[in-house]
């Protein structure tokens, strides 16, 4: 049964709970944070100076431009082909990769047409509506006779 | 509208999100139409205008609906992902129900579901982004601004409901209204006395058994999806939560033993009281350690779990006695030093709720204290009123929860954290001793208007006749007297009268909107919220009756 033991490197950060009955966790930093108040406003003083190319000091600010007036369109772009979006399903306790995929899988779809929805629906129940139907709104379903 | 977990993303109004959006329009034109489709009642009522916020857990967009009085109104259509637990979507909707539609509290108006996917429709209320105006308001408006956040967190405190994710994102503000509403319960968590019946049943952590030693892995729970088990409901639907819930939490699922969070340091993780892991054996020091660790995906994680009887579910096999007995073996000497060894490191993770933003998150969170209470909001308050005093958004940038606390520490001084620490029974250690700073000075500075010292360079101190020599005990006796002598501190200074109001001067150049005379009171509160430990940190009920806010009507 050999213990190895490591050291921590300078600066650091270690929390543990005073029981010892959990893993430690720690932070072995380069530098250790401090307040930089050459940061232009609103920037964080936490915000970490990226040189640009000309080595000049630059700061993302996010600050937005006042809207344009909604004549000048800019360039529309392409929409880039939708990400995956990864997550976790908590119906199914299942990781996936993809949610549109995961949604439209057997066992989601199981889930989702169960009657699990009742506790939801109990409180829907409850809910006065005071919105008018929009009649003209409906989507108008093209129906076919499946004339076989 | 919520613009939800877009962390160091502010709020968007209708406009900019359109702009935002614009150069998405194909996408946002489809996400409408998608919508329509998942859930095709809202087109019966509502005429959807374009998206305007959109988070990990949700998506919310622009309507407007015919009222039967007649006029048109706008709303927020809150569409939640598909993959959220039906109880966790009621647990929201309570919230909404019980706390909403007063005292600055979002309110519900109709809600619809079709299969697994919900919409909540709530009155829309066009509002400011943060950062955009954080640095043209009046001192006024952020005093008026903190009232009505606290009014509000008084509402949901009282109520026994943890929001977890106070921000300004989730707090929607519009300026010429003077109108306010605090928003989105998705990270809701309740208190053991919680009037909200439903976030009973998301379990709190008190209660939780500490998880075992296991080999991770990811179990399914067939039983559960099964279609086949319809079966008619003779209970009430909590009761049928509850089981439900029982029975998923004999299912564990393993989190990784280190969750990075993408740069951005979004947070996107809902954890939830309860949330259990395996312990999960370090591989650090053991090489190709036979437990074998699936690849952790950075991936955002919820986790629903349960209250669970106190006459013990079978937790994989081993019960709280085999976890303590195997700590118990676990003993090595690397305690408060700075060292880590293999036997420290095979202990399992402690696991507590993490849920929420990094930079706002207070340091009972960051530390993985498993009894977290509606302090944690106060905490998030007050960073907010951080920024709002020193005209800096986001305040702190972190992309993990140590360095935020290391952030932290730089602020509120390492000493003083430490030793709050240990009342949440809490070591940290520090390989760097780093003095507190006097907030008036710092944010004073930060802003760039500071007329009351030299603006040398170096890092600001506190005046050492204001620093308090730490008792050497711990606790809470030593830390309460620590307080009461906190107490006077921003009183004991000189130079600055401390009135409450601003001074009406016609002297004055009208573009310091009053930021040239700050009382006292200001910066005592704000030492208040950020009060490193919970237990004596302000609430948000005694924060409204603090001298800042003396002349306003409560």
């Amino acid at each position: 049964d050999q213990k190895i033991k490591s050291k921590l490197k300078n600066p650091f950060l270690k929390v543990e709970d005073r029981r010892c009955h959990y893993r430690p966790f720690y932070l072995q930093l380069s530098s250790f944070p401090v307040v930089n108040y050459s940061n232009p406003r609103p920037c964080s003083p936490f915000d970490v100076e990226k040189k640009n190319a000309n080595g000049q000091k630059q700061i993302h600010n996010k600050q937005r431009k006042p809207a344009h007036s909604d004549r000048e369109k800019g360039p529309v772009q392409v929409p880039a082909k939708h990400k995956r979006k990864k997550g976790y399903c908590e119906c199914c306790m299942k990781k996936y990769d993809d949610l549109h995929a995961h949604v439209e899988s057997e066992q989601h779809q199981n889930f989702a047409q169960s009657s699990q929805y009742q506790v939801v629906d109990d409180i829907i129940s409850k809910f006065p509506c005071d919105f008018l139907e929009l009649r003209e709104n409906t989507p108008k379903v093209k129906r076919r006779k499946c004339s076989v | 509208m919520e613009a939800v977990h877009l962390d160091e993303q502010p709020p968007l109004n209708a406009e900019n999100s359109f702009k935002k959006y614009e150069s998405n329009k194909k996408g946002a034109i489809t996400d409408i139409e998608r919508l329509y489709q998942a859930v095709p009642q809202l087109a019966n009522v509502f005429k959807i205008k374009g998206k305007i916020g959109e988070g990990t857990f949700s998506s919310v967009y622009l309507a407007i609906g015919q009222l039967r009085g007649g006029h048109e109104e706008k709303v927020a259509l809150k569409h939640l992902i598909p993959t959220s637990h039906p109880v966790r979507i009621a647990a929201e909707l309570q919230c909404l129900i019980i706390a909403g539609g007063q005292d600055n509290v979002m309110g519900v108006k109709y809600c619809f579901r079709k299969n697994d996917h919900v919409v909540i429709v709530m009155p829309y209320l066009e509002h400011e982004s943060f950062l955009d105006i954080l640095n043209s308001l009046s001192f006024e408006e952020v005093r008026n601004y903190m009232f009505n956040l606290l009014k509000a967190l008084k509402r949901i405190h009282h109520f026994g409901i943890v929001h977890r994710d106070v921000k300004p994102s989730n707090f929607l503000y519009n300026r010429q209204l003077q109108q306010y509403a605090l928003v989105d319960f998705g990270l809701a968590q309740g208190t053991p006395e919680t009037k909200v019946d439903l976030l009973k049943v998301i379990q709190s952590e008190t209660q939780q058994k500490s998880c075992t030693y296991n080999k991770p892995l990811i179990t399914l729970e067939s039983q559960v999806t099964s279609p086949t088990s319809r079966q008619p409901v003779h209970h009430s639907a909590t009761k049928t939560a509850n089981k439900r819930l029982c029975s998923i939490s004999q299912t564990q699922i393993k989190q990784g033993h280190k969750r990075k969070e993408d740069p951005e340091c979004r947070s996107v993780q809902r954890s939830v009281f309860g949330e259990r892991n395996f312990n999960v054996r370090s591989s650090a020091f053991q090489a190709r350690s036979t437990v074998r660790q699936p690849r952790i995906m950075d991936i955002p994680v919820r986790k629903l779990s349960v209250k669970k009887k106190t006459t013990s579910v079978v937790n994989n096999g081993l019960g709280k006695k085999t976890a303590s007995s195997t700590s118990a073996k676990l003993t090595c000497d690397c305690y408060a030093k700075d060292s880590v060894c293999s036997v420290c490191l095979s202990r399992r993770q402690q696991v507590a709720p993490r849920a929420g933003t990094p930079g706002f998150r207070a340091p009972e969170v960051l530390t993985k204290c498993p009894n977290q209470t509606t302090a944690i909001d106060m905490w998030s308050a007050g960073i907010i009123f951080l920024s709002l005093l020193s005209g800096r958004y986001p305040f702190y940038k972190a992309s993990d929860d140590l360095t935020a606390l290391a952030q932290i520490m730089t602020i509120r001084g390492s000493r003083e954290t430490i030793q709050a620490a240990k009342t949440f029974g809490k070591s940290i250690l520090c390989s760097k001793e780093i003095p507190a700073q006097d907030l008036r000075k710092l944010c004073e500075r930060l802003r760039g208007k500071n007329t009351n010292f030299d603006n040398s360079a170096g890092d600001i101190q506190v005046n050492p006749s204001q620093e308090f020599a730490l008792p050497a005990g711990i606790g809470n006796a030593s830390d309460s007297a620590l307080q009461t002598s906190k107490k006077h501190m921003y009183q004991k200074q000189s130079g600055h009268e401390d009135d409450g109001r601003e001074k009406k001067t016609t002297q004055k150049p009208s573009d310091l909107k009053g930021w040239d005379k700050i009382p006292n009171s200001a910066y005592d509160l704000l030492d208040k919220l950020l009060d490193l430990n919970p237990a004596t940190r302000i609430t948000a009920k005694d924060a409204l009756l603090h001298p800042f806010f003396k002349t306003m009507k409560q």
